[in-house]
């Protein structure tokens, strides 16, 4: 069949479209990635390096650090994600109710959060969480302890105050997709539930809940990919510690890279274990969405 | 009757006391950068009078003008660079549909959720081969292609209608004049939405500006908050002017723009 | 005002085949309408004529041009679209003036063209609104504008009334037809509505599966279709359909029995060859074309079912015995309702044979 003129400037349009993107993604993205899996068989000092063979390999297998910013950025998201998204859900669904009163002021003060920058709200928690700090302050004050919490100086109260942070800066930006998804949802179903007399519990975990999976998957999947990323806060409230005990994956490569003794090779090679578990994750994110699908 | 209205209180007080938790560290803030660093940490909650000795002090250490300058110009830029390429590309994918761009798409798709740790030191290294280190466009370059931007730009193109498209090549236009005097102006809400998710993105990077701008002059305002708060002996005082200060533009745009602001967050989910 | 020429078009995405070789002409100056069900492919013939969509193979000549290659701007057409398409962001005069912006148009030239097409179109006080300012008769008069404004060679309307309510289609169409008048100019017009096709056109084209199934007056489309599925598909409602058997034919004439009435028979002339006794055919008679009983030559029994009386007329659906069901018209008058009985009459000179391919026996 002979290509016409029209078919080859749809050809070439489509193209010009996309390049300028695909060139600087090619260039700050996919090539980066491949230079750091070659970089990964390379050992030495900053700019100086050679081929390792599978040395960083090895090192990776005895690297306790590794394995505590591992454990510790798991800490993070077995406890922290799913303490969001159900305060998220709550917010959501009390919010969602029309006879509410002061709706928007509620949805605008839990919203507000997301306004800050990371680093601005991990100075601001820093200063709240001294020692003589306003919490330990405003704790005491209400009997609800008797000796100030250690909470920058104690391996788990630090870890609390990270998640504390985290969960401050990013329940509401949850919420907001559960209401979009809420407002999405049609009356009527509820209105149906009530006339075949279902309970507000039962509407909630039977009609709510479903209809809201593929959100709650979603933001799942951004707050997985969030605690891996995370870095800001730590770096600035704890700078990791104390004694690594906010260390995360991201705030290790930095250390590895710029703060240690420099070792490109050795943090490329983390940089694919992170490259690995976000491999790993998709898997099972595609395994899931492809059994939702074969259900309905 | 009274249970009801008994849960009722309960929803109330539930969400007074969320509301308060969120705020009260906004109030923190702004009463903090009236106060001494030693009044802060001791706990402090009324406005005092050490703003304006705040902010001589926190002129005294940085050249505030100038910091402002470099971190509005790294925003500004990025913003409008990033929009130009990604929404270029998230309409191209979109209108001119063929299997080797659909496979392209969903490779980068793939790549969306690799964290930037993964890239920073390559991308580093790069850069500093290149000698671009201490430079904006260092800082500026690896952000103007945005996967996540394309993605959200392709799945508002798809509300774009054809027959818009089509009327306007009947009407004589070409391709690039119908994204730029259509597409464009019929979009513009999707472009507000995504100033904003861009603009906070690049006004608030912190981990690549950190790694690559390494001079006092160059420093953004989120990297003068972090030297400030790593200080022995953090003055919170000036921490806190400064954070109010970082935070004013976005919450500014937050205010006015609260629709666009919600929908830019919400990005392209739908 | 161009004619336009469709040699061999064909059109297929990959392996499937939705254009399968369309031959047709338009006159200078001709009300064409493309009609055929959903899926037929009549709107991605006009899309080709509009240079919208590639043609795969065949050529397409306006006012005798090879147009294949043409961008769409540069072929002398200009399109109205089923959801009018209007730039959002533009006011109406904005609108109508747009393609001459980039024509290269002078300024006051393109003024002057808005202003004289918004007098026909009456447009002339909504020229400043937005088109969300408008309603779906404004806004489609509006396109109707864009396109006049191009003084274009060839009109192309793509299932332009198809988003009005039912009393606003009937007045668009009248004013097409006025504005097809007034501009004398060629027009293809695409539909899926039989009554539209039959009241605006020139030349009605059906279209099934990519194929035209047959060309011409829209009354002679009515009265002498060449198949079975023109002949259901225009006309309203649609041509009642029977199973019958040759029994005997000769001297111009066949002889059938009706299945649906026990075997009663039935002559109905030929000029064109007999077919062989024994034959399966199929016999149709427009809803219209039934007699009072004993006027034609056979009487069908029938039980009605259903009665729809809108005044002057009357349809009603009727079951023979053997449970096929008929739809008659009549006269109101005869206050028929169901569970009624009722006897009509079939006159030969209004019935259509149809061989088993649904090619009509003449």
């Amino acid at each position: 069949m002979a290509q016409t003129r029209l078919d080859r400037n749809e050809q070439i349009n489509g193209w010009a479209f996309v390049m300028p993107a695909l060139v600087l993604l090619g260039i700050f993205m996919i090539y980066p990635i491949l230079w750091s899996l070659w970089m990964s068989f390379q050992v030495g000092r900053g700019n100086n390096f050679s081929f390792g063979g599978l040395a960083n390999i090895q090192r990776l297998a005895n690297d306790a650090l590794l394995v505590q910013a591992l454990g510790n950025t798991f800490f993070f998201f077995i406890i922290q994600v799913p303490i969001m998204i159900v305060l998220a859900l709550l917010f959501a669904v009390a919010l969602n109710d029309a006879t509410l009163r002061f709706r928007g002021l509620f949805r605008t003060m839990l919203f507000l959060p997301c306004v800050t920058s990371l680093i601005a709200y991990s100075s601001l928690f820093k200063s709240m969480f001294s020692s003589d700090g306003i919490v330990n302050q405003a704790l005491l004050s209400l009997h609800v302890i008797s000796a100030p919490i250690p909470w920058l100086t104690d391996p788990f109260w630090a870890k609390i105050v990270i998640i504390l942070a985290i969960t401050w800066r990013w329940t509401g930006y949850n919420m907001i997709f559960y209401l979009a998804a809420l407002q999405n949802i049609d009356k009527s179903i509820y209105e149906a539930a009530r006339i075949d007399g279902v309970p507000a519990w039962a509407r909630f975990w039977n009609i709510t809940v479903p209809m809201l999976k593929p959100v709650i998957l979603f933001t799942t999947i951004l707050s997985t990919i969030g605690t891996l990323q995370l870095f800001d806060e730590v770096n600035n409230i704890t700078q990791g510690g104390p004694g690594n005990a906010t260390l995360t994956l991201s705030l290790y490569i930095y250390n590895l890279t710029f703060r240690m003794m420099p070792s490109f090779g050795y943090s490329a090679t983390v940089s694919w274990v992170i490259v690995a578990i976000v491999a790993v994750l998709s898997i099972i994110q595609f395994i899931i969405a492809r059994d939702r699908r074969r259900r309905s | 009757m009274s249970l009801l209205m008994l849960r009722r209180a309960g929803v109330y007080l539930f969400l007074s006391i969320a509301a308060f938790l969120s705020v009260f560290p906004f109030y923190w803030m702004a009463v903090g950068a009236t106060n001494k660093s030693t009044e802060i940490v001791t706990g402090r909650m009324s406005p005092g009078d050490y703003l304006f000795t705040n902010f001589q002090s926190l002129l005294a250490q940085v050249d505030l003008l100038r910091i402002f300058g470099n971190s509005f110009f790294i925003a500004i830029v990025s913003t409008i660079l990033t929009l130009a390429v990604s929404s270029l590309a998230g309409y191209g994918f979109e209108i001119f549909r063929s299997r080797v761009r659909e496979r392209i798409f969903q490779l980068l798709l793939l790549l969306l959720s690799i964290p930037f740790a993964a890239l920073m030191v390559p991308l580093f290294v790069m850069i500093s081969r290149a000698q671009l280190t201490n430079t904006f466009t260092a800082v500026i370059l690896p952000t103007i292609a945005s996967i996540f931007i394309v993605f959200y730009f392709r799945q508002a193109t798809k509300a774009f209608p054809g027959e818009l498209r089509d009327a306007a090549r009947v009407d004589g236009l070409k391709e690039w004049q119908i994204f730029l005097f259509v597409y464009l102006p019929t979009m513009r809400s999707t472009y507000a939405a995504a100033t904003i998710i861009v603009f906070m993105g690049a006004w608030n990077n912190y981990l690549w500006p950190l790694i690559v701008l390494q001079t006092a002059d160059n420093k953004t305002i989120t990297l003068v908050i972090s030297t400030l708060t790593a200080a022995y002996t953090p003055d919170y005082g000036v921490i806190l002017l400064t954070t109010v200060l970082a935070t004013l533009p976005t919450l500014v745009i937050f205010f006015v723009l609260q629709r666009q602001f919600v929908q830019g967050m919400l990005g392209a989910v739908k | 005002m161009s004619s336009l020429s469709l040699k061999g078009i064909r059109k297929s995405y990959g392996h499937l085949e939705v254009i399968k070789g369309v031959d047709l002409d338009i006159q200078s100056k001709e009300f064409v309408v493309f009609v055929g069900p959903s899926g037929c492919g009549k709107s991605t013939l006009l899309r080709m004529i509009a240079g919208l969509e590639h043609i795969t193979s065949g050529d397409l000549e306006i006012g005798g041009t090879r147009m294949n290659d043409v961008e769409p701007s540069r072929r002398g057409i200009a399109m109205v679209f089923q959801t009018y398409a209007l730039y959002p962001h533009m006011t109406v005069r904005e609108n109508m003036g747009f393609a001459l912006r980039f024509a290269r148009v002078p300024r006051d030239e393109i003024a002057r063209q808005v202003q004289q097409a918004a007098r026909i179109l009456a447009l002339e006080p909504l020229l400043d609104r937005y088109p969300k300012e408008l309603s779906g008769g404004q806004r489609q008069r509006v396109a109707i504008g864009r396109a006049i404004v191009r003084n274009p060679e060839v009109f192309l309307f793509d299932e332009p009334l198809s988003n009005l309510d039912a009393e606003l289609r009937v007045h668009m169409r009248i004013e097409i037809a006025r504005l097809h008048k007034e501009l004398q100019t060629t027009i293809i017009y695409v539909t899926h509505d039989q009554v539209e096709a039959m009241t605006l056109a020139d030349k009605i084209v059906v279209l099934r599966d990519g194929v035209i199934e047959q060309t011409g007056k829209p009354l002679e489309l009515y009265e002498d279709p060449a198949n079975q599925f023109v002949a259901g598909f225009i006309g309203s409602p649609k041509m009642n359909f029977m199973a019958a058997a040759v029994t005997a034919s000769g001297n111009g004439s066949v002889t059938l029995s009706l299945a649906n009435q026990g075997g009663a028979s039935l002559s109905v002339p030929l000029s064109g060859p007999l077919p062989a006794p024994g034959e399966k055919l199929v016999l149709g008679v427009r809803p219209e074309h039934f007699g009072p009983p004993g006027a034609g030559s056979v009487d069908i029994a029938l039980e009605i079912d259903v009665a729809e009386h809108l005044g002057s007329i009357s349809y009603l659906y009727a079951n023979t015995a053997r449970g096929e069901q008929l739809v008659i018209e009549r006269d109101e008058g005869a206050r028929t309702g169901a569970g009624d009985t009722l006897s009509v009459s079939i006159d030969p000179a209004h019935a259509y044979l149809f061989d088993g391919a649904g090619q009509r026996l003449r």
